[in-house]
């Protein structure tokens, strides 16, 4: 009896530094979050000819490079999800239903999910890895020696690039699910034009999945970028940290991932239409 | 025209970050326009410290530091357009960015502060590219030149600011005697009035571990010892004129 009472008490305590843990890294996060936004906001214009190429490159890491992964699963979405569901609803005569189920399921879930988890894995774990080794090897002290502020010189481009590039990668992942799907309908033989198809998709949307995806995937875009940065420089690092520091960036993202999903899914159900 | 005091320490102390024991305390110096101060002591009795803190890099626990009249506050925000006026060079390979060339590495803060792209930049800093003996490095990754190389691309980088004070930390440590030479030749210049600075002194605070000896001008010296900053009496040598007198020299 003893011995239980101990071992619930450990479990507690253990449950309550976790908490407590969680709770501290959720108030850096945000105060880290809260510096970047007043760089981005008071910094627009300060050497944009330096920070611009930045961004760009981060664009072109972020965005462009992943295109050939994005068709990849966007293609896969689209026969997995689309074109298994019309087989299905052709057999009951259903098929007017399948615009809603895009929308619902690629359209407004899986693609920010999926595009934010793409970028994340590609682009997300190499960032602390990047920052972790800049801030192991001093690099962020000489900018700030140089009057550079290291804010604006390594965060702001890679969030700002990584939120660019997850909002255009969700949309060609819904592109290429949506051809996929009509690919796989095609291919068998279903009875479902290509019209049918389209307008039931179109007619599926409201006019409030527009704004509420593009927040979506700002947020998601946003919040991933700023825990790969917050993880690479908010404290000194030894070079062996870093791994560790990698790892923690994809759990903290995925769970605010989850989180933001789950937030933007109550507001979509509380929306009318 | 007397010289003027540019940067003053007033019963300064300094922590290490990760430590609660003082490194430095009570420290009083005042450090004149067109100075070139040596500052020795053991490895780990807080040269580094001091430099970083002289140029806001890490907060002091105790006292004030003042740089051309204003209190030098670490983590202090800056105003847009805000350029610093001392130039620091790191030990060990200056602590440049890997990823980028050596010119980009030497463009990047005049780029920066006068909103240029990068070769408008290394086009402004090229003279000092040229002074420095780079030009042929200059196509480099910096991450991939030799160490005594890349402590002359930090100063470099340093120098593109045109700061009036440079702070170096330990600058020729582990240098072959070409390098060491090199240094103090092109310190020497500095502190006299270069060309790219329009002929006018350079206040230069150097931390060492092999001070220089017998050569004009001849830097004054303090020495890290105990926590404490001791101001040395100029070092003489037979036929060669000492540092200039500096009433706060103590004379032990």
């Amino acid at each position: 009896m003893l011995q239980a009472g101990r071992d619930l008490q450990a479990l507690m305590e253990s449950l309550g530094l976790r908490v407590l843990s969680f709770l501290d890294t959720t108030r850096r996060l945000t105060a880290f979050t809260l510096i970047t936004t007043g760089v981005i906001l008071t910094r627009a214009g300060t050497a944009h000819r330096i920070i611009h190429p930045l961004i760009r490159t981060q664009l072109v890491q972020a965005g462009i490079l992943l295109l050939p992964i994005i068709a990849v699963v966007g293609m896969a979405l689209g026969f997995a999800i689309v074109g298994q569901t019309l087989s299905i609803l052709t057999r009951v005569g259903q098929t007017s239903l399948i615009g809603s189920l895009f929308v619902t399921v690629i359209f407004r879930e899986l693609a920010p999910l999926g595009a934010a988890l793409v970028v994340l894995a590609r682009v997300g774990t190499p960032t602390v890895v990047e920052l972790g080794t800049s801030r192991a090897l001093g690099e962020v002290e000489a900018l700030e020696a140089l009057g550079i502020d290291p804010v604006h010189y390594l965060v702001v481009p890679r969030v700002v690039g990584i939120t660019l590039a997850v909002m255009s990668l969700t949309v060609y992942l819904q592109i290429f699910a949506a051809l996929s799907g009509w690919l796989f309908c095609f291919g068998a033989n279903l009875p479902v034009t290509a019209g049918d198809y389209l307008g039931r998709i179109v007619g599926a949307l409201h006019w409030f999945d527009f704004p509420v995806l593009g927040l979506k995937t700002l947020a998601f875009g946003s919040c991933g970028a700023l825990i790969a940065c917050y993880q690479g420089l908010s404290r000194p690092l030894r070079l062996e940290e870093v791994p560790g520091a990698a790892t923690r960036t994809v759990a903290h993202s995925v769970v605010a991932f989850l989180v933001l999903d789950a937030v933007f899914l109550v507001i979509t159900l509380l929306l009318p239409g | 025209m007397n010289p003027s005091p540019i940067i003053r320490l007033d019963s300064v102390g300094i922590r290490r970050p990760d430590d609660s024991l003082p490194l430095l305390e009570g420290v009083d110096w005042t450090v004149f326009t067109g100075d070139w101060w040596e500052v020795t002591g053991a490895h780990g009795s807080g040269k580094t410290a001091l430099l970083l803190s002289l140029a806001g890099l890490i907060p002091t626990v105790a006292g004030t530091i003042t740089a051309f009249g204003d209190p030098v506050v670490a983590g202090a925000p800056k105003p847009p357009g805000w350029v610093p006026r001392v130039g620091l060079v790191f030990e060990g390979g200056g602590r440049l960015l890997r990823d980028r060339k050596v010119a980009e590495n030497i463009a990047l803060p005049i780029g920066y502060h006068r909103n240029g792209t990068l070769p408008e930049a290394i086009e402004q800093v090229w003279p000092w590219i040229e002074a420095l003996d780079l030009e042929r490095l200059a196509d480099a990754p910096a991450g991939r030149i030799g160490r005594a190389w890349a402590q002359r691309v930090a100063l470099a980088r340093a120098l593109s600011l045109d700061p009036e004070v440079l702070l170096l930390d330990n600058p020729t440590v582990g240098m072959d005697e070409t390098h060491s030479e090199w240094w103090q030749g092109f310190l020497i210049r500095l502190r006299q009035g270069h060309p790219l600075l329009k002929h006018r002194p350079m206040t230069l605070i150097e931390t060492t571990d092999a001070p220089r000896i017998g050569i004009q001008p001849q830097p004054q010296r303090a020495h890290l010892e105990n926590s404490r900053l001791l101001i040395l009496p100029p070092t003489r040598t037979p036929g060669i004129q000492g540092s200039h007198d500096n009433p706060l020299v103590r004379h032990p």
